[in-house]
């Protein structure tokens, strides 16, 4: 496959989100998922909200819930590590079924058809099995054909009562 | 000088009309909870630093009530990055308040924050574009700035110079964490979306 074939298109992962509901974003912006920021931002029904870090983008994504609406947090594989405690405290004792849409920030091209666990990067293999020790559902995007996962995490989320992660592989396609 | 909890706490209670949100954390949780105990209130436990990102998500998403955030001093400085989201949100429905004892664990260790007394929030809040920032250090000053942060338009940012509070002695052992304090967060969560009629 070629690398461009991991390029998931921006425009389809928006309209993944969308379907679901989605309608306002909180994020500290992901060096992945630049053409979802764009797409999202650009979307007039889209509240989108910058966070300075990411448990605020975690803790400002449940104050929307509680109040009605239904946010996205997106954020990279560093960022997600960096909240570990706000996501168990929100997503876990809490029970808000926030889904974040987390970036493989700095996976090596030469993993693209590889398990992420096999990366030689710890901000990339890591990701899955911190999700996994804590009980966050996990959904990885590879390629177009993961796209009904993003409809699966929501639903487990929301069957679940708590956080789930969708994992966008590669950098998405800006079409 | 300084406010009491409980004498803050008070006061805002009479401030509060039916339709107001309160988040709370730290010092002002187990006061206000007292007090003025609602559907509409919502804890940020066991979460330091959490209140004021829930206070803006609800903010935004409930715009025609007011929403209070009452703060803690130290648990604004772990996430002070929230107060540049509040100015660039500027929702004009947010009170945000903390309680400055200059104290961590108050109450319990009453160990020294970072900063010191010294530390300016209020010019923070401002620098953030917060509409107003005050800070109060004696009841009556917070009896009189009430109104305007309830008929003008936000966020408010208030400082409220809190008295230290007396620390545990060898006398009085701390407490095992009940169940209840890590379930709270999500039950309060529940009630208040009930009392918001939000369905999900």
């Amino acid at each position: 496959m070629a690398i461009t074939d991991y390029a998931i298109p921006a425009s389809a992962l928006h309209d993944a989100f969308r379907v679901q509901g989605v309608n306002a974003v909180t994020t500290v912006p992901d060096f992945v998922q630049f053409a979802l920021h764009d797409a999202m931002k650009s979307d007039g029904a889209v509240r989108y909200i910058e966070c300075s870090a990411e448990n605020q983008a975690l803790t400002t994504a449940m104050g929307l819930y509680v109040g009605g609406m239904s946010p996205l947090v997106m954020m990279q594989n560093q960022g997600l590590l960096n909240c570990l405690n706000t996501l168990r405290s929100v997503g876990l004792d809490a029970g808000i079924p926030l889904v974040l849409s987390v970036g493989a920030f700095g996976r090596e091209f030469a993993n693209l058809g590889q398990p992420i666990t096999k990366s030689q990067r710890a901000c990339v293999n890591l990701v899955e099995p911190v999700m996994a020790a804590m009980g966050v559902p996990f959904f990885h995007l590879e390629t177009v054909n993961d796209l009904p996962k993003v409809a699966e995490a929501f639903a487990t989320a929301k069957e679940k009562q708590r956080a789930a992660v969708v994992h966008i592989g590669h950098y998405p396609a800006w079409n | 000088m300084s406010i009491q909890v409980i004498e803050a706490c008070f006061v805002i209670s009479k401030m509060r009309g039916d339709n107001t949100i309160i988040v709370h954390t730290m010092s002002a949780m187990p006061m206000i909870s007292a007090i003025s105990p609602s559907p509409l209130n919502i804890s940020s436990v066991p979460l330091m630093g959490g209140a004021s990102g829930i206070g803006l998500g609800l903010a935004i998403a409930q715009p025609d009530r007011k929403v209070v955030v009452l703060d803690g001093d130290a648990s604004l400085l772990m996430e002070m990055g929230g107060m540049a989201q509040i100015g660039d949100q500027a929702p004009a429905n947010l009170i945000h308040v903390v309680f400055n004892n200059n104290t961590q664990f108050g109450g319990v260790a009453n160990l020294d924050r970072p900063g010191g007394a010294a530390f300016d929030f209020c010019a923070v809040a401002k620098a953030s574009g917060y509409a107003t920032a005050n800070r109060y250090s004696i009841v009556p000053e917070l009896v009189a700035g009430g109104p305007a942060l309830i008929e003008t338009p936000g966020p408010h940012f208030v400082e409220l110079e809190i008295a230290r509070p007396s620390k545990f002695t060898r006398e009085s052992p701390q407490l095992e964490f009940p169940d209840t304090q890590f379930q709270r967060m999500g039950a309060e969560a529940q009630a208040m979306m009930g009392a918001l009629g939000v369905s999900k």
